[in-house]
């Protein structure tokens, strides 16, 4: 993946850029991207148990033109290859991409010697900024990513990390 | 078993020399005679099917037809790679929707060289799909097939995945 | 009813639907040539979830395909994982205990309910509806919990074993069972019915819209719900008995319309079927082992081996082709929805878009059990 360098402003809104990455970050719309059987639990974080529209990301949009980051949730294989890379370039910026489950992260339980279809893993397609291992991970987990993501683009967490034991 | 009775009645005109009293695969050991071609009444709590019927690739479509005409459905068509007698073998599963429950095993075998085998799309609109699949798995061409193009697979890719020599 | 409509062939256009869309079916894309808002013809392409199970299953053993089972179609994983164990335990001549059998049946139905609460949340979801997601879901994360104490998985469960199931039930989960039936059985008339059954838009959306005749479904060999809206009578618990299914009195409803919304009906009464079934496996419950004698390494004879179940889309078949060895030397999985979705080119002519779509959502798409 190539690097690209954004120009920086002579003028800086610290101020302003912390304003804009909080209102993102509170307000990140999925893209409906659910694959295979994380698509489910995705789902479940949609329902009213896990509610997802806590952290206002229940608005999944079909079009990537509208969203700001793609849950890869399940497995690419390389006939879809084409068409994930497409919905991620046109997705605008600022985009982020959280890659879902095992599959997305490496292959996941295809990444054996005989795999000739699976993609192993979305960040060989493009970069990704937060994953969450399982199989398929709980919906807690999908939600504990999300939190990661807000972390990663304001630069604090808002509610408490539950440490286990 | 009036459905079974009848359907090995009506199979047997394809298979006029009687069929000796064979064993099913595997069971004689390896010294067992390789099996005439005809129809084998098999153990449906062993095996799940009521009858084994051998034939050669070009009576596949004729056994089709008289399946069809006994109200059978075709339920799966799968392809098995015998990599050591170099034989390519293609099973046909067929079964009943109503009343009398009656599985038939039809198998027919082709070299591996050149696997061919006629379509049986014409009887059944069902083995449109699971032809173009096994064409896909093992590269085995089925002869005047109205579309026989890669369906699980990438279009362009030129390899065939489930035969037993072929590792990515 | 698909209104014939004269179609002019030489002005039409090519729209593709998917591999990405908002219905939740998975990656299944559709090539539709469209004259204006009717289809010309439809042609599903298929492959983007394409993982290679076939192969997976001759490189491993056949304990080794186990956890693959329930990622093909994650929505009934039990009754995936209740094929395998049966065409291996046929294949190897193992014995499994009534205690255990039992189990399986309650743990398969009670994810058949499951399966169809998430149907009827996504099918409403592709006609626009999104409140009863919410109740379907309500109910569903009731029966994930209650199998989640038992197998340890919410989705993709890996629970039966060759010879029975690796952990027993214990009385918090049947009396939790028992509360569940009782909470659905009195949701069911208000939440379910009176809202959406009986609503005037579902009806005109669903009513005469995709008519499969029942010598369609001989054809392309469609079973399940698909064949049961079409009038034909045809149940693996029925025809073709497995398990401990002849112990029990239940129904298989059959509605002879064969339109989506006859297909709606006999998924809707087949829950009720499923909390009858669970009510008498768990009245008749036996005590004993869990777990019966299989071998370490299992090495079934040489041979030619089928089993079928009834899933919540129709009838699963494994051919398996044995030669003595401790990998399955052929695997082929016969996918219910891999033949229900073959008929869609012929019936999906001459229909408005947003119908082909609500006939779609009546078929149960799972697309990674179509393309394995």
């Amino acid at each position: 993946m190539g690097e690209e360098n954004l120009p920086s402003s002579i003028v800086q809104f610290a101020q302003l850029d912390a304003l804009l990455n909080l209102g993102r970050a509170n307000s990140l719309w999925p893209m409906t991207f659910g694959l295979a059987c994380c698509a489910i639990e995705m789902m479940c974080t949609g329902g009213s148990r896990y509610d997802i529209s806590r952290f206002g990301a229940e608005v999944f949009r079909p079009s990537p033109r509208q969203s700001d980051v793609m849950i890869v949730a399940g497995t690419i294989t390389k006939k879809l290859e084409l068409a994930v890379k497409t919905l991620y370039d046109q997705m605008p910026e600022p985009k982020w991409v959280i890659a879902m489950g095992n599959c997305a992260i490496s292959g996941g339980p295809f990444k054996v010697k005989e795999n000739y279809n699976v993609v192993e893993g979305a960040d060989k397609l493009f970069p990704v900024d937060v994953y969450i291992p399982g199989c398929p991970p709980r919906p807690e987990a999908l939600l504990e990513g999300i939190m990661t993501l807000e972390e990663k683009i304001t630069g604090k967490r808002r509610w408490p990390r539950v440490h286990p034991g | 078993m009036e459905m079974l009775e009848k359907t090995r009645i009506a199979l047997a005109g394809l298979f006029p020399e009687p069929v000796p009293p064979a064993t099913l695969e595997g069971e004689g050991g390896q010294d067992a005679p390789p099996r005439e071609a005809g129809a084998l009444v098999t153990d449906p709590v062993k095996h799940g099917s009521h009858l084994d019927v051998l034939c050669r690739p070009d009576q596949v479509v004729a056994v089709a037809r008289i399946m069809d005409s006994e109200g059978y459905f075709l339920e799966a068509i799968s392809g098995v790679d015998w990599l050591d007698k170099q034989q390519f073998e293609v099973i046909y599963d067929y079964n009943r929707l109503d009343g009398e429950h009656c599985r038939v095993m039809v198998r027919t075998s082709v070299p591996r060289d050149e696997p061919v085998v006629p379509t049986v799309t014409g009887v059944f609109p069902a083995a449109d799909w699971h032809e173009r699949e096994t064409f896909d798995f093992y590269g085995i061409q089925f002869q005047d097939h109205p579309n026989l193009i890669r369906i699980l697979l990438p279009e362009d890719a030129d390899f065939y995945p489930l035969r037993k020599d072929y590792m990515p | 009813m698909t209104v014939p409509v004269h179609l002019r062939h030489d002005e039409t256009f090519v729209l593709n639907l998917g591999p990405q869309h908002p219905a939740t079916h998975g990656v299944l894309r559709v090539k539709l040539t469209m004259d204006g808002e009717y289809i010309v013809k439809a042609e599903p392409v298929l492959g983007y979830i394409h993982r290679m199970h076939e192969k997976l299953a001759e490189g491993g053993t056949f304990a080794q395909f186990m956890p693959n089972t329930a990622r093909m179609d994650y929505l009934h994983a039990l009754a995936f994982n209740h094929g395998w164990a049966l065409v291996v335990e046929k294949a190897a001549g193992i014995e499994v205990p009534e205690r255990a059998e039992y189990i399986r049946v309650i743990t398969v139905e009670l994810n058949r309910i499951a399966s169809h609460l998430l149907w009827w949340a996504a099918f409403l979801l592709d006609l626009g509806g999104f409140t009863p997601l919410l109740y379907a879901f309500d109910d569903r994360e009731k029966i994930i919990d209650l199998l989640e104490r038992v197998t340890g998985s919410r989705l993709t469960y890996c629970y039966m074993r060759f010879g029975g199931v690796y952990n027993d039930i214990d009385d918090e989960f049947i009396a939790g069972t028992r509360d569940f039936i009782k909470r659905l059985r009195g949701r069911m008339p208000r939440l379910y019915h009176d809202l959406v059954t009986h609503n005037i838009i579902l009806i005109k959306r669903i009513k005469d819209i995709g008519f499969i005749s029942a010598e369609q479904c001989r054809r392309y060999g469609a079973t399940g719900p698909v064949a049961r809206g079409s009038g034909i009578s045809y149940d693996i618990r029925k025809n073709e008995p497995y398990s401990v299914y002849p112990e029990f009195d239940f129904d298989i409803p059959v509605f002879a319309e064969g339109d989506s919304m006859a297909r709606y009906m006999v998924r809707m009464h087949e829950m009720e079927q499923s909390m009858r079934i669970i009510e008498q496996a768990l009245d008749k419950l036996p005590g004993g082992p869990v777990m019966g004698k299989a071998p370490k390494v299992l090495k079934p004879g040489a041979g030619y081996y089928y089993s079928a179940v009834e899933t919540a889309r129709g009838s699963l078949g494994h051919r398996l082709v044995c030669n003595g060895d401790k990998n399955p030397y052929k695997l082929k999985l016969r996918s219910p929805t891999f033949s229900n979705l073959s008929l869609f080119g012929e019936v999906a002519e001459g229909m408005l878009l947003a119908d082909a779509l609500a006939f779609m959502g009546s078929l149960d798409l799972v697309i990674p059990e179509i393309d394995r």
